[in-house]
């Protein structure tokens, strides 16, 4: 009895380490398929990205319109599979970073931002070739310690994109990364304020509910079922 | 990313974990001894019933049914009414009438029932005194079971199982589950251990000369069944639990009754711990000593993680609420967007979701090994998890209490 005493505290101890070794290979075994998540839609990204160039190539070889077709069908997956990789990433390096910075997800956001440059540049051009009827919001944010309404913004804009997905392409950009491209665009635009959003080439500092950057899409997308909603409140 | 939290989180489950395949592998160990019964031998000791009263009418009536249907030979009962100011006495000079068996002492003056546990003590004539509260219903042969673990000499006194008579509120059944684990199976548990540190109200049997020696229960104390216990370890001698014996209790009626009573466990633990500090932390009270310091350092722990985690959920409802104004607060829609995943789970969330696990594997074991039949029961065993944040609100309340030194009363 007094072995079994004795016993039973150590084996206790043993099985607790063993499930804790059991949580850190769960969480391990989870990281890891979260990156192969990541790595494979930023591919499938980079994959369209490179897709669209080649139609821009064709439409300025052969014939300009000859692609529009094209690039509507293209668009509509990126700009959704876009802006899921972007939440995604957010959301699995919030799972990551219990402890410390996992480098890992600041590369995947650069990665994204550089991706997402490359996506506004060309949707700009194939809008102006394709006659495409469509708002483009360019978004400014920073952390949201130095800019706590930057995450309302980002909600906001969320919550638009749900509805009208389509009709509008977002793009963020986060001025924390220092990356040229995003900083040369910010100096374009003459943003001072965040969080700002470029909504057509008109930027709106500080924060801009739901109702009016929906009433600035409406502007230039008058086809939306919300447009007429608002028109019909008017 | 919240690495002081996520710490936290860990320490604490790490703990607990621990703690529950401690009693788990405890439990396997001694599977066979649960219910164990043990012969009466053929002497018979007077055993004297203590019965502290304090406004218990309408209930003091079926306890002491309860005691006259006790099959033991020799016993002998005394009520002591501690000044209620109902009809407590009428009551039970009612009850008692006619059975030579029953005394009652009658007070005017409220003392506690610590101090009516003493008056009971020095009028008993016992060999062996029992204390029972005064809304307890016994086994008829209960101190059958019981006696014999006295042939150890060194037993000084036995608990049995604690179980809630007829609940009918759903926080009742939910706490009857709890009374099966924590006062049945658990007590048992820490008495294969040698460690039991309660010696609980509703029912303790003590050796008579071993209560005169450590001078009865301490008077000042709220939790007098916990108090002695730890005095009863120190001067030697151990307490067990006999599982097969069992008594019913009433659980308060209301939530606020209910508040108080754990208010005042609580705060009663606290104190009989800083009382008792020196002997916990310098006498050799081996095991005994280190279940008390991991015990309570648990529960410390757990409040704070508690706490954190409550700052933490509240700050994000905060955000989340504060960024609905924004879209004209439509939750609905965002709801119907909302795709479950996995690989969102961070270590935290899945420490959460073994912890939940057990909680119901310690409660299946408990309630398989406690031969407890589960048939009205599965409402309360899915509302179970709750306890632990009442737990959390019950202790807070508790730790306020006793660091602001507030009289904690009874009733």
């Amino acid at each position: 009895m007094k072995k079994m005493k004795n016993i039973v505290p150590i084996l206790a101890l043993l099985i607790t380490i063993f499930l804790f070794a059991t949580v850190l290979l769960v969480s391990s075994t989870f990281e890891q398929r979260r990156q192969v998540y990541l790595d494979t839609e930023m591919q499938k990204v980079y994959n369209s990205l490179n897709d669209m160039q080649i139609y821009m190539l064709m439409s300025d070889t052969y014939d300009q319109k000859m692609a529009c077709i094209a690039y509507k069908e293209k668009l509509r997956d990126l700009d959704k599979t876009t802006w899921q990789l972007g939440q995604k990433i957010d959301q699995y390096r919030a799972a990551s970073e219990e402890f410390r910075k996992d480098p890992y997800y600041l590369q995947q956001k650069q990665v994204f931002n550089e991706n997402e440059m490359l996506y506004l540049l060309l949707l700009k051009k194939v809008k102006e070739t394709c006659d495409m009827q469509q708002s483009i919001i360019i978004f400014f944010y920073q952390n949201s310690d130095d800019c706590k309404k930057c995450d309302d913004q980002s909600f906001i804009l969320t919550d638009i994109h749900r509805d009208i997905d389509k009709d509008a392409a977002i793009f963020s950009f986060d001025i924390d990364l220092n990356l040229t491209t995003v900083r040369l665009l910010r100096e374009y635009y003459d943003v001072k304020e965040l969080p700002c959003v470029v909504i057509d080439d008109h930027p709106y500092c500080g924060i801009q509910g739901r109702d009016f950057i929906v009433g600035k899409i409406c502007e230039n997308v008058t086809t939306l079922p919300q447009c007429q909603t608002q028109n019909a409140s008017g | 990313m919240n690495p002081v939290h996520a710490a936290l989180a860990y320490f604490v489950w790490f703990l607990s974990t621990y703690y529950l395949l401690f009693f788990i592998l405890t439990l396997f160990a001694n599977e066979s001894r649960l219910f164990e019964r043990r012969r009466l031998g053929a002497q018979r000791p007077l055993v004297t019933i203590l019965v502290p009263a304090y406004n218990e009418q309408g209930k003091i009536a079926q306890t002491i049914a309860s005691l006259k249907r006790i099959t033991y030979e020799r016993v002998e009962v005394i009520v002591i009414n501690d000044g209620s100011k109902d009809r407590t006495s009428d009551e039970t000079r009612a009850a008692i009438k006619g059975d030579g068996r029953f005394r009652l002492i009658d007070r005017r003056e409220n003392r506690g029932k610590g101090a009516s546990l003493n008056d009971g003590i020095a009028a008993a004539r016992g060999e062996y005194i029992v204390t029972i509260d005064a809304d307890t219903v016994v086994e008829p042969n209960i101190l059958q079971k019981v006696l014999p673990y006295f042939d150890d000499e060194k037993v000084g006194a036995v608990t049995v199982s604690v179980l809630v008579k007829r609940p009918q509120r759903f926080l009742h059944r939910v706490l009857e589950l709890e009374y099966i684990i924590g006062l049945s199976l658990f007590l048992r548990l820490l008495s294969f251990m040698g460690i039991v540190f309660v010696t609980p109200g509703p029912f303790s049997i003590y050796r008579a000369s071993m209560l005169r020696k450590i001078q009865g229960f301490d008077a000042s104390n709220i939790t007098e069944d916990l108090e002695i216990a730890y005095r009863i370890r120190f001067a030697g001698y151990r307490i067990v639990n006999c599982m097969d014996a069992k008594v019913y209790t009433i659980l308060p009626p209301t939530f606020k009754g209910l508040y108080r009573q754990r208010r005042r466990w609580y705060t009663g633990a606290i104190q009989t711990m800083y009382q008792h500090r020196k002997q916990i932390f310098t006498t050799r009270q081996g095991l005994f000593s280190a279940f008390i310091v991991f015990n309570y350092s648990l529960i410390f722990v757990g409040i704070i993680l508690f706490l954190s985690s409550m700052y933490l959920a509240a700050s994000h409802l905060t955000q989340q609420l504060w960024e609905y104004q924004y879209t004209g607060w439509n939750f609905l829609e965002n709801l119907k967007e909302y795709r479950f995943d996995i690989l969102r789970f961070s270590g935290i969330e899945i420490i959460g979701l073994m912890g939940l696990l057990s909680t119901f594997v310690l409660l299946g074991l408990g309630l398989y090994y406690t031969r407890t039949n589960v048939r009205h029961k599965k409402a309360a065993i899915a509302g179970y998890p709750v306890l632990f944040f009442l737990y959390q609100l019950w202790w807070i309340a508790a730790i306020i209490s006793a660091v602001r030194g507030k009289r904690v009363k009874w009733k």
